[in-house]
């Protein structure tokens, strides 16, 4: 992956800082798997504002891909086109391509009720829907498919399963949603967003309005769902890319900086912005 | 130079304490002063209707005898009609509001959401006369000549609800009234649930959008449950004007003291009773009978309001669960 030209004439690392200045090679850690979402040149408006100055990037299948920059750089944007969730709002508009296994869902004639039922989001903060704890897992369940009241029962069971919550709320599946904790109430969402089998999960700050407990369960979540799904979390916080994610794309000012290997990321970044990032200089 | 500091200091303080004191009150004063002025109400209403409910006991409630001659008063076709008009208007005003409520907040482009939402909002400042007036020379001939002979010749035919359609279509009357009233609770009750339905949190919309919901599922599923007490709210609103709205439906009601089984046929609403019959009530009877049946309306706007304040605490009760 390479960065936008405008950032090429950033000045060149100091050499003392002896750092091989080769593009990255791939860890052995992270072995490669097929590109899920290939992302092509996205530009994305607010109006007259352009917010996505020509993203191009690919996510890969059953590995998470972490969003880091600062606040306003495009990567909630970015998000927010892969399940076009932007389209509720006039004046916002998106071109490009972003080809789903090879389909361009940035295409006018997708059906985004099903795109969306194939691509689970989770908001920064606790969305529980004005319902049961039951009937919020089962929503999306309902929506696409028939299912007998059985198999219904294992799909919530086993959505919250995943989620690592059942243990939490077995006893208690009638209560309304809102009545858990924070730290459960994402969880609940995490649950209702892979209880439709999605394909990729979007997590946009999932542990972000959560404390450090909550925080390192969804951490721990994310790492065991990663096995099933193309997962893409945005998040501000540094030390959560590194610990959770496979690969890193640091975004500013709407422009992909570098995208590459977490590790790489974090231990030998490319470009001088990012690392003036990750340790802490600007942003 | 501290000692004179705090002089100045707690000089101010003891001024903003009178200050707040006489804040709280007279913000406390003007609380008051609204129980007083209710209890004022109810007392002159229950005072005035004490002769008539003393003459004529529960069977005031029961009768529909309306006879100023021999002096004989029963309340039954005017508590009829009121409640029979408010349902009707309900009916149509409920599913309208919703859906210019939806299609404001949600489905609208935006450069007509400003406009249509103003012109809503303008149809609730029509003074009720104008309703009256075009009630009486637009509505009720259309309904006389096309509407009225249509649900005779369709609707009055089907058994069990034919009886509701019998009868000559005069124009004038239970249907009318309740047309009218749904017309001008419309824009009330749209006008609060698209402000509650704006309320709901872009994230939690954006959430049942992201399990692939389509609009009418967001609504249904998300929007209303979440905004339940505000819509609730808004329907009472719009109930408790079709229940004292006076003006509109004495011109269109037909003002007949009958209990018919037609929707097509005269009737009358205790305020159309009140308005048209107090400057020529002679008789101390008469008057009270009046007064009387002031004091059910306060009654019944009482008793809506009471319900629904119930039924949204056993609600949110539920919910709680």
């Amino acid at each position: 992956m390479t960065a936008d030209t405008s950032l090429t004439a950033a000045p060149p690392r100091a050499p003392t800082l002896g750092r091989p200045v080769v593009r990255p090679q791939e860890p052995a850690a992270v072995a490669q798997t097929a590109p899920k979402v290939v992302i092509k040149d996205v530009h994305f408006y607010y109006k007259a504002y352009e917010a996505l100055k020509g993203i191009s990037l690919a996510l890969h299948d059953k590995r998470v891909t972490a969003f880091i920059g600062p606040s306003g750089c495009g990567k909630s944007t970015l998000l927010r086109i892969l399940n076009r969730i932007y389209e509720l709002y006039p004046g916002q508009r998106a071109t490009g391509e972003v080809l789903v296994d090879g389909n361009n869902i940035l295409d006018p004639g997708q059906d985004l009720n099903l795109l969306r039922a194939k691509i689970g989001m989770v908001f920064q903060k606790p969305t529980p829907f004005p319902m049961s704890i039951y009937d919020n897992v089962a929503f999306g369940i309902r929506l696409y498919e028939r299912t007998s009241t059985s198999e219904l029962d294992e799909r919530v069971e086993n959505a919250l399963r995943r989620a690592a919550l059942w243990d939490e709320v077995k006893d208690k599946l009638r209560q309304s949603g809102l009545s858990l904790s924070g730290g459960q109430q994402q969880r609940l969402c995490i649950a209702r967003a892979i209880a439709v089998k999605p394909e990729i999960l979007l997590l946009d700050e999932p542990a972000s309005a959560l404390d450090p407990i909550s925080t390192q369960r969804i951490e721990e979540l994310i790492g065991e769902l990663k096995s099933d799904y193309c997962i893409a979390i945005v998040t501000h916080n540094m030390q959560q890319a590194a610990r959770s994610s496979d690969y890193t794309a640091f975004m500013y000012l709407g422009e992909l900086v570098e995208y590459s290997e977490t590790e790489t990321i974090f231990t030998h970044p490319r470009e001088k912005q990012t690392e003036d990032y990750i340790t802490g200089r600007f942003g | 130079m501290t000692s004179t500091l705090t002089v100045t200091l707690r000089r101010r303080l003891d001024r903003q304490r009178v200050q707040d004191a006489a804040f709280r009150g007279t913000t406390r004063l003007f609380a008051l002063g609204v129980l007083v002025l209710m209890g004022g109400v109810v007392a002159a209403l229950a005072a005035g209707a004490i002769p008539a409910f003393a003459k004529f006991g529960w069977s005031f409630l029961t009768s529909d005898a309306w006879n100023p001659v021999t002096e004989k008063f029963g309340a039954l076709p005017a508590i009829y009609g009121t409640l029979v008009t408010s349902f009707i208007a309900m009916l149509i005003g409920i599913p309208l509001a919703l859906g210019i409520a939806v299609f404001l907040t949600e489905l609208c482009p935006l450069p007509l959401r400003r406009p249509i939402g103003t012109l809503i909002e303008l149809l609730a400042a029509v003074p009720s006369i104008i309703y009256g007036i075009w009630g009486l020379f637009v509505l009720a001939p259309v309904l006389q000549n096309t509407v009225q002979p249509f649900l005779v010749d369709t609707l009055g035919e089907v058994p069990m609800i034919g009886a509701l359609f019998a009868g000559p279509p005069l124009g004038l009357g239970i249907l009318t009234a309740g047309l009218i009233l749904g017309v001008m609770v419309l824009p009330f009750i749209a006008a609060v649930m698209r402000d509650v339905f704006s309320t709901v949190p872009p994230m939690l919309r954006e959430s049942a959008y992201g399990v692939g919901a389509t609009t009418a599922e967001v609504m249904r599923h998300i929007v209303l449950p979440y905004t339940r007490v505000g819509v609730i709210g808004g329907i009472m609103l719009g109930l408790g004007r079709a229940l004292g709205e006076t003006m509109a439906v004495t011109f269109v009601i037909g003002n007949a003291h009958r209990i018919k089984a037609s929707l097509l046929a005269p009737g009358t609403t205790i305020s159309a009773t009140l308005a048209n019959e107090f400057t020529e009530a002679v008789g101390d009877l008469y008057t009270s009978s009046l007064f009387a049946l002031g004091f059910i309306l306060f009654v019944i706007t009482f008793i809506v309001l009471a319900a629904a304040k119930l039924m949204l605490l056993r609600l949110e009760r539920r919910a709680a669960k």
